[in-house]
């Protein structure tokens, strides 16, 4: 007869499955290049922390224009961050000598992992950090009792 | 020292010399130290690792392949830094290795350079810089350069097991780190752990190119940031912001 599976059990393996793809996005993320020859553009590092009233969009634009810089909502769970260097760079500013190619933008899309109100959103620009706070959206409240 | 880590030196290096770590870790703090530590004081390459933990890179240096973790060295001191994220299935294997070769060679005392990652960074105008040692002594030394001691919390990664293994062998290790944002490059971290080396050290290392150059390191670094962050998920770098449990004075 087959023993029964407590329910620590089958928590352990959805845990370990959970892992597993979190470990392979882990991997995606980084197997491919941070640049783009074709549109000029470096991807920027980028973080997004979500907080009980907000979700937080910061990202790493070094060398960029502030007044170039544009946050715009793409659908309800999708937000573009583009930034124009002030001065273009290329490969052989990095001393790489043996690839083609110049960049003069930032340019990401940030997926955003709970609703949120992007037209109540608002943006800043501090020691070369982006910070975007995007108001989440807001369900109904239980009272108690 | 396991066989699979081994410390290959390029020439003789003497005895009695301090050591000064600067691994990836958050912000790249150490790193981006280590690496101008590297060449304002001119070092060269002196040793490096060899080991099949590492994935299957090099450097290619002028044309010439180089190891991606290295020793450079001077007349006082070596600095041993990466120029990869250090997987973290062979971190632990690494630093074992790394500080036992530091102990064969009677390093007179280690630093290890890094961060202290804050979540509110870039509200920060001066990060402050914190230390940590392996023994009571050397606590006492922090204190008397004004380096407020990490009394109680977490340490994860390169640094916890520098002074995990310093401390067992009996080496002084001291760790200096300072504010820092977990994800992004900070140059300026950097520049305050310097700062604090020159203050325990006696040195004069010039940090002011550091700071004139901070964005074009930023820039530089972005592709190292990336990897690096992915290794410290992997280690749960995060439980440094874990409030230790509850315990009885």
């Amino acid at each position: 007869m087959r023993k029964r599976r407590s329910i620590f059990d089958i928590l352990r393996e959805r845990m370990e499955e959970l892992e597993a793809i979190a470990e392979e996005m882990l991997d995606q993320f980084v197997e491919r290049p941070s640049w783009d020859t074709s549109s000029q553009s470096l991807e920027p590092l980028c973080d997004v922390s979500v907080r009980s009233d907000s979700v937080i969009v910061t990202a790493d634009l070094p060398r960029v224009d502030p007044k170039s810089i544009r946050v715009s909502g793409i659908s309800d769970d999708l937000i573009e961050i583009t930034a124009e260097m002030k001065v273009k760079i290329n490969f052989e500013d990095f001393g790489v000598t043996h690839r083609r190619g110049e960049f003069s933008r930032f340019s990401c899309r940030v997926p955003l992992p709970v609703p949120v109100d992007i037209s109540r959103a608002r943006a800043r620009f501090r020691r070369g950090i982006l910070e975007v706070i995007l108001p989440r959206k807001l369900g109904y409240e239980i009272k108690i009792e | 020292m396991s066989d699979r880590v081994r410390i290959i030196e390029r020439m003789e290096i003497p005895k009695g010399l301090r050591a000064i770590f600067g691994l990836p870790d958050v912000g790249l703090v150490g790193t981006i130290a280590a690496s101008h530590i590297i060449s304002k004081m001119k070092l060269t390459e002196v040793a490096y690792v060899k080991s099949e933990l590492l994935p299957p890179i090099i450097m290619l240096e002028e044309g010439l392949p180089k190891a991606p973790i290295r020793i450079f060295g001077g007349e006082k001191l070596i600095v041993l830094t990466s120029e990869i994220a250090i997987p973290s299935s062979s971190i632990y294997s690494i630093i074992e290795a790394l500080t036992g070769w530091i102990w064969k060679k009677k390093v007179q005392e280690v630093f290890t350079l890094g961060g202290l990652p804050v979540p509110n960074r870039y509200e920060i105008e001066k990060p402050k810089i914190f230390g940590a040692a392996s023994n009571k002594n050397l606590l006492e030394r922090l204190k008397e350069k004004n380096i407020q001691l990490i009394k109680r919390g977490f340490l994860v990664g390169p640094q916890a097991l520098i002074l995990s293994f310093c401390s067992e062998h009996g080496i002084p290790a001291i760790a200096l780190l300072a504010e820092c944002f977990h994800n992004y490059p900070d140059p300026e971290a950097s520049s305050i752990v310097i700062q604090a080396l020159n203050r325990m050290i006696d040195m004069d290392i010039d940090i002011s190119e550091l700071i004139e150059k901070g964005e074009e390191v930023r820039l530089a670094m972005r592709d190292m940031m990336r990897r690096t962050q992915a290794e410290l998920s992997r280690m749960r770098k995060s439980h440094e912001y874990d409030i230790p449990g509850y315990y009885i004075k």
